[in-house]
């Protein structure tokens, strides 16, 4: 059979696909050689986009505050954003004043009475518990104390984590002190800088783009304060479980599960390992079955109750593209990579889905509006 | 043609009657949720506190059902397809509820060994409430994945 002849529209295409790799190759090369230059340039970019970011998540939280102050009467901004951010302030501040010195009280009872104990567990009860059987146990710490792995690995670690948390917490502290005043005048001419910003984009795509942006702002916004929620109402409810059940440190812990709800999935099981694991040392009352019974039923009710309600379906992901998006967002962007995966897949979807549409509209015939003749 | 079977749509009256009663008669636990938290009941006489907290909850609630008699007229004429946000508030006071009147069994010394079979009870109860009064009132069914 006769071999079909390639089309010049194909070849054309093909051509053109070529070229654009080429030179994508090329301005990455080129990008490549200017490294320094290059970093220089992020790190500006990064030192406005952190506080400038942290701000826009909290105008997402604190507006529609404002707006229902507006509705109701309570104007003009100045007064109403003087409101919300007395309130806010004073949340945070009561939050501080009230929590911190439960935290300080258990973290320190628990390294004067239990940490001994789990250090003693660690070196010479674990031996006889051990799951694998003695001989294993005694091989696996033959090996750590012959090749002295703990503390190469301690040696090795300890200055990369200084570094990386020192790296971290300047930024963020600097976005912390920042934040406030940004945040002000973002909520104090929060339409104006919307129309600002609509008045760059040229006026064929004035409309799109506004409906893009108002989309996103809602995903994003829906998952801020819907997870706002949850890890308060989550964290609340475990730590009056613990309490119920008679398990010591139940604030800390509680705490622990209120704020690693933000990760969805390994969230879970991070917050439920260390009470069962102090559970299973400490011996008494309540077992670790039971810590782990309370969680599993917390995470059942929070995922199939509070969740789909609270977030009503706008973030209804495949918990594999959730996963996937936490794996690589969190080597992107460390921990605000972890913290931010499901919103940020989120938003590609809109992204996506929003361009799919329009797609097809421009495919429609025009004037036909998409419904069929009869 | 309108279908012989159609839902009721109810007023913002219905509504905040509902949820109204339902702050009230889940309001001590869910303060004693917030003493149990913080350890309060150590420092007050826990019996005391909740006697002050009933006779508060009851002029509130003469109060409140007052106001909303008083604006009856003005709520029946507002209507909402969906009460969405006032259907996650009612779930929220009904979950810290739930764990108040947990609380509450044990500041009334009821004995601690049965605390999660009070826990399930209450819960079932709660539960088959919320759906009923979700589906009936609050349009539960619309906030399902279309």
């Amino acid at each position: 059979m006769k071999k079909k002849p390639v089309s010049d529209e194909r070849l054309n295409r093909v051509i053109r696909y070529l070229a654009i790799a080429l030179l994508t190759l090329a301005v990455v090369f080129m990008a490549v050689q200017f490294s320094d230059v290059w970093n220089w340039i992020i790190a500006a970019f990064k030192a406005v986009i952190v506080p400038v970011a942290l701000a826009w998540i909290f105008a997402l939280i604190m507006f529609p505050l404002i707006r229902y102050l507006e509705k109701k009467g309570i104007g003009p901004r100045g007064l109403s954003l003087a409101i919300v951010f007395v309130i806010t302030v004073g949340i945070i501040f009561a939050l501080f004043y009230f929590v911190t010195p439960f935290l300080v009280t258990e973290i320190t009872n628990f390294f004067n009475d239990d940490f001994q104990t789990i250090l003693t567990y660690l070196t010479t009860d674990l031996r006889d518990d051990f799951i694998l059987g003695t001989d294993i146990y005694d091989r696996i710490y033959d090996y750590v104390t012959e090749t002295d792995l703990l503390n190469t690995w301690l040696d090795e670690t300890m200055p990369n984590l200084l570094t990386s948390l020192s790296s971290f917490m300047l930024p963020l502290l600097t976005a912390i002190a920042i934040m406030p005043i940004l945040l002000l005048y973002y909520l104090l001419d929060y339409e104006m800088i919307g129309e600002r910003l609509r008045s760059i984009i040229p006026q064929r795509h004035e409309k799109r783009v506004a409906e893009l942006g108002s989309r996103l702002n809602q995903t994003v916004g829906a998952y801020i304060r819907g997870q706002l929620l949850l890890m308060l109402a989550i964290g609340t409810v475990a730590t009056i479980v613990y309490k119920l059940i008679g398990l010591k440190y139940y604030f800390v812990f509680g705490v622990l599960v209120g704020l690693t709800n933000i990760i969805p999935y390994f969230g879970t099981i991070l917050a439920a390992v260390p009470p069962i694991v102090y559970s299973f040392i400490a011996g008494g009352s309540p077992g670790p079955l039971l810590v782990l019974l309370v969680n599993v039923v917390l995470q059942f009710i929070e995922g199939n109750i509070f969740q789909p309600i609270i977030m009503a379906h706008q973030l209804e992901m495949h918990p594999l593209v959730i996963i996937i998006s936490i794996l690589f967002f969190g080597s992107l962007f460390g921990a605000l990579g972890v913290i931010f995966a499901s919103p940020i897949a989120a938003s590609i979807r809109v992204f996506y889905t929003f361009f799919k549409e329009q797609r097809q509209l421009s495919l429609q015939p025009e004037g036909g509006g998409g419904e069929k003749s009869p | 043609m309108i279908p012989a079977k159609r839902s009721k749509i109810h007023s913002e009256f219905e509504i905040r009657m509902i949820l109204f009663y339902a702050t009230m008669l889940l309001l001590i636990p869910n303060v004693l949720v917030v003493t149990y938290l913080f350890d309060i009941d150590q420092r007050v006489d826990i019996i005391e506190f909740i006697f002050w907290l009933l006779i508060g909850t009851l002029a509130l609630s003469a109060i409140g059902t007052a106001i909303l008699f008083m604006r009856r007229d003005f709520l029946k004429r507002r209507v909402k397809p969906t009460y969405r946000g006032e259907f996650i508030y009612l779930l929220f006071i009904s979950a810290f509820g739930l764990l108040g009147i947990a609380v509450l069994y044990d500041y009334l010394g009821g004995n601690r060994q049965y605390i999660a079979n009070v826990l399930i009870v209450v819960f079932a109860l709660m539960l088959y409430i919320l759906i009923m009064l979700g589906r009936r009132y609050f349009k539960f069914e619309y906030m399902g994945k279309k």
